[in-house]
């Protein structure tokens, strides 16, 4: 047989060297942004600007001055912000990861009843629509009342908030993911006299995983944020949502404070999206992942 | 007497109702014996792939009969008597080739899985791809490993949907003599789907002539084209009198 086929791997530099070139690149889009913040300060103090934000030092600190804040004493002869601040986001990433993990199982398990029972659907997906629709500002301090009421550890309530706002993405993509297959690849498999679960397994869910994993990574971050909110009617005193509390308190005298743990924050939502990068590069065939280009068309 | 391995008598099908509905098929009376090579031919819209997927137990008849190795259609899938094979080739992109020739098997708990989707592949002449996916092979091989999938677990009735439709000319021909190479060596009846004539008359014993609104059979044709087939045969009078030939039949029904 003469067929030609196609040339199966794209050219492209080894592993080691793309790592490299993409936190390069990423090391130079931060520097970047840095610059045109000191550049609108510079600009803007000549100018005389007051709109649209004040270029003076409390409104717009300097990038460096952010930076060395994390390496200042919290409060006199307190530790250092950035061990303070590490140790909060322990505490933080925890309540989001139990949160995620608790959220994405649940989510999982309801987008796989709605690809199974239509009925379930038309039943139950009004309310998980509802349920997001529903400010998270008013669950959380009743969970955190319920779960003191149930001896259940405040982290753990803080988590079940988070899992609370997790779940929602997992279960539309879930169940988008699930119907995704080719009507011709259910076929066959009824002409295998398969089983719903070999069904699911062996087809609607690696179908699925594309969509699970853009799924989960919106959750990701949502689980951080849903971490950080659900600290604060806790009166968690530990995590990092009640640290932005405390320095936005003080951002009109001290705001670098603030903006360090911004930075913070934001660095472990992206440690947190990572880890889930990771995860799918292991799961799912380059071919496959959510933005490459689609490996067949669709029916 | 064998028992037919597909026997359709008074087979009919309505999709839809009231103002909606269609009839699909009305009817049929179609006996294919174990080890024939049947095609069904006919305009779009006459019931052909309806037919196919009655006798695979994909759609149940509205009324009439339809029996299968004996059985109902219904049984005949849960003892796994059908491949099959669509015009889209329909391997799952995240396994290898190798192993989407052992989905199958997987699921009917073959223990010797591996080595018999290796001797499939072997038989379609694609051992050399089997840890390649299914994207990084031409059209005309993914067609080969479908098919390869479909045999892997010794299926009695091999039902094909235009397997070939979406093909090139020159593939086409090369599958329709691995096909016919195939049907010699497993001894496996196949039902074939198809809207190409020439097609349609070098791989069958016999040629169902269909028409449409409401499907029904006008003509079914032998072909008595002598064994093995090959270029040749492509050059055959026969060959060319039995293309005339459906082709006339094909011709009355659309003047009808």
């Amino acid at each position: 047989m003469t067929e030609p086929i196609s040339t199966a791997e794209p050219v492209a530099p080894p592993p080691h060297r793309r790592t490299r070139h993409r936190v390069l690149s990423v090391i130079g889009v931060i520097l970047v942004l840095a610059a045109l913040w000191e550049l609108y300060k510079v600009v803007g103090k000549a100018l005389d600007l007051t709109a649209p934000v004040r270029p003076d030092n409390v409104t717009m600190p300097h990038t460096w001055d952010m930076i060395l804040e994390l390496f200042q004493p919290v409060r006199r002869g307190g530790n250092l912000l950035i061990l303070d601040l590490l140790g909060r986001s322990f505490w933080t990433l925890r309540e989001a990861l139990v949160g995620f993990a608790i959220g994405a199982l649940i989510g999982f398990g309801l987008g796989v009843l709605f690809a199974r029972s239509s009925l379930a659907e038309r039943a139950f997906m009004p309310y998980v629509v509802a349920s997001q629709t529903v400010p998270i500002l008013a669950i959380a301090p009743m969970v955190v009342v319920w779960g003191g009421r149930l001896d259940i550890p405040q982290w753990l309530s803080v988590s079940i908030i988070s899992a609370y706002i997790t779940f929602f993405p997992v279960v539309i993509n879930t169940l988008r993911g699930l119907r995704s297959p080719d009507p011709k690849a259910m076929e066959l498999m009824r002409s295998y006299a398969s089983t719903p679960r070999e069904v699911l397994w062996k087809l609607q869910v690696p179908s699925a995983l594309p969509y699970i994993f853009t799924a989960l990574k919106i959750s990701a971050t949502a689980s951080v944020i849903g971490a950080l909110i659900g600290e604060l009617p806790a009166g968690f005193q530990t995590g990092l949502g009640r640290a932005l509390l405390t320095f936005s308190q003080q951002f009109a005298v001290q705001s670098t404070k603030l903006y360090a743990t911004v930075i913070v924050t934001a660095a472990v939502g992206i440690l947190f999206v990572g880890l889930v990068t990771l995860a799918e590069r292991q799961l799912v065939p380059e071919s496959r992942r959510a933005g490459a280009e689609p490996g067949r068309a669709p029916a | 007497m064998t028992v037919p391995a597909v026997e359709a008598r008074d087979l009919g099908k309505i999709f839809g109702q009231g103002d909606g509905r269609v009839e699909a098929l009305r009817e049929i009376g179609l006996s294919v014996a174990p080890g024939e090579f049947v095609s069904l031919i006919g305009p779009s819209g006459c019931g052909k792939s309806t037919l196919l997927r009655l006798i695979g137990d994909l759609l149940a008849p509205t009324s009439g009969t339809l029996v299968v190795n004996g059985k109902p259609p219904a049984q005949a899938r849960r003892d796994r008597d059908y491949g099959m094979v669509f015009q889209k080739a329909t391997l799952l992109d995240w396994r290898t080739v190798q192993r989407n020739v052992e989905l199958p098997l997987e699921i009917m708990d073959v223990a010797e899985r591996g080595e018999r989707a290796r001797q499939m592949l072997e038989m379609v002449q694609l051992g050399d791809f089997a840890s390649h996916y299914p994207w990084q092979l031409s059209g005309g091989m993914q067609q080969r490993v479908a098919i390869a999938r479909a045999l892997a677990f010794r299926p009695s009735l091999l039902l094909m949907d235009e397997p070939f439709g979406a093909l090139d000319e020159m593939t086409r021909e090369l599958m329709q003599q691995e096909v016919l190479r195939i049907w010699g060596e497993t001894g496996t009846t196949v039902v074939f789907v198809t809207h190409s004539i020439p097609e349609a008359v070098f791989l069958s014993n016999r040629v169902v002539v269909m028409s449409a609104r409401p499907g029904r059979i006008s003509e079914i044709i032998a072909t008595g084209l002598p064994h093995p087939r090959n270029e040749d045969t492509r050059e055959a009078r026969e060959y060319y009198d039995k293309i005339t030939e459906v082709r006339e039949a094909l011709r009355r029904e659309e003047r009808r």
